[in-house]
């Protein structure tokens, strides 16, 4: 065989994978089949300690793994099919341009969480200034694709949508009142290059299609690799707050303005870049949280301890407290106006 | 012999990434010792002002071939490093 057989059979093969990927995902959705655990709280009653995280992994994987598979693989075809090059051409272009991209591009880059503090960096650098830099850093944890169809599948899609436009208008908010500070401003001008960036040496290359498939799918893989452990001790995490927290503390702490306010207080130091959040967030809402203080809780992750840590080292620390001051303000004003909006608070 | 530069770019400390780009550059560069191909490897850092001001914005790792930036945002395979740098040195 030559090599263009090979390789027109390796996509094939590769191909037929991603798809039935999909396929299982409509098939799921079509037979009307829950891919979120279906456990409720009274069932953990009467298991020992032990039984109880054994039966909700059995549970969660029972219906969870198509999901799971489908999430992976469509993170892994999206980070290599997006054309990072983008990115590159027009982020230094232009105020407009650069928030434009932010938004737009930052859900699909950044389910690697290395990829996101260095192209922060880049975008302010090269003099798209700090409002879109931060814009891109807020927006990138708060709806990248992993997240969103995980909130999407295990919460509910109404809450994945309303996640996306809250966040949007979050990242936009922060982005364009830090380049009006003056602190903001003095940032933007220590870092701001002298010459216009470099753009002529970049030429990159695009393997052949067989490649880029299997090269996704790896990156698949790794994905999988770096967040399930993670995913596991969160949902073992989660089975015991099923089986244990009393529903009447829930109802009484995590409903209306009290609920909503703890919700965006405890949901930023828990974000881990693994999606635990989605998973205690359904256990909670399970145990009878309202939607409102579910919806901030999940937005609580822009102001999380790690990332501010490695910001900060290139902008100052007020640009830190001042991008995590409007998120967390985000979060409960769009918390406490969705609760009340869906009658949820 | 022919000399090329190779670079790989990413953040400071190295992510998982970076570092397994790097390893396909250093295995890649042994294989074209035979073919009178010298590699000469820098680690580069994509948060860094010249590397911003070199290539513009760049998703890492990043992987320049005699100061052009070929692969961006994903790890190549040591065949294909191979087959670029072979490329280059024509």
């Amino acid at each position: 065989m030559d090599e263009k057989t090979v390789r027109n059979i390796r996509t094939a093969i590769l191909l037929l994978f991603v798809f039935t990927v999909i396929g299982l995902l409509i098939y799921s959705r079509v037979m009307a089949y829950s891919l979120a655990p279906t456990m409720k709280p009274a069932d953990f009653h009467g298991l020992a300690i032990w039984e109880i995280p054994i039966a909700y992994l059995i549970d969660y994987f029972s219906h969870g793994w198509i999901c799971l598979l489908f999430a992976f693989v469509a993170a892994g075809l999206v980070y290599e099919f997006v054309p990072k090059e983008a990115i590159t051409k027009y982020m230094g272009s232009g105020k407009i341009a650069g928030y434009g991209l932010a938004l737009g591009m930052a859900p699909f880059l950044t389910v690697c969480s290395c990829t996101m503090v260095p192209l922060f960096a880049g975008v302010l650098f090269a003099g798209a200034g700090i409002g879109p830099a931060i814009t891109f850093l807020l927006m990138a944890p708060a709806a990248n694709i992993l997240s969103i169809l995980l909130t999407g599948e295990l919460i509910s899609w109404e809450l994945a949508g309303v996640r996306i436009i809250v966040s949007v208008v979050v990242a936009l908010t922060a982005g364009i009142i830090i380049s009006k500070t003056p602190w903001g401003k003095a940032v933007e001008k220590e870092h701001q290059l002298n010459v216009p960036a470099g753009q002529a040496s970049v030429e990159v290359v695009k393997p052949p299609l067989d490649e880029r498939l299997w090269a996704s799918l790896k990156f698949a893989a790794y994905l999988a690799k770096q967040i399930l452990p993670f995913f596991l001790v969160g949902l073992i995490a989660v089975g015991y707050v099923e089986a244990y927290l009393p529903q009447d503390i829930v109802g009484t702490y995590l409903t209306g303005v009290t609920g909503v306010l703890l919700a965006s207080v405890i949901g930023g130091p828990l974000y881990t870049p693994t999606l635990v959040e989605i998973v205690l967030g359904r256990g909670m809402y399970e145990l009878g949280m309202s939607k409102g203080a579910l919806l901030s809780w999940l937005m609580g992750q822009p102001y999380d301890v790690a990332n501010a840590l490695a910001v900060s080292r290139i902008a100052k620390w007020k640009v830190v407290l001042t991008y995590m001051f409007i998120a967390w303000a985000g979060s409960v004003i769009f918390g406490l106006l969705y609760g009340f909006l869906s009658g949820s608070l | 012999m022919k000399e090329v530069k190779v670079e790989v770019i990413g953040p400071e400390p190295p992510c998982m990434r970076c570092q397994a780009a790097k390893k396909a550059v250093e295995k890649a560069a042994e294989r074209l010792k035979q073919s009178e191909i010298k590699v000469e490897i820098q680690k580069a850092n994509v948060m860094s002002k010249e590397i911003v001001g070199k290539y513009g914005v760049l998703v890492s790792p990043a992987i320049a071939i005699n100061n052009t930036v070929k692969i961006m945002g994903r790890v190549p395979s040591e065949g294909e490093i191979e087959k670029l740098i072979r490329e280059t040195a024509k």
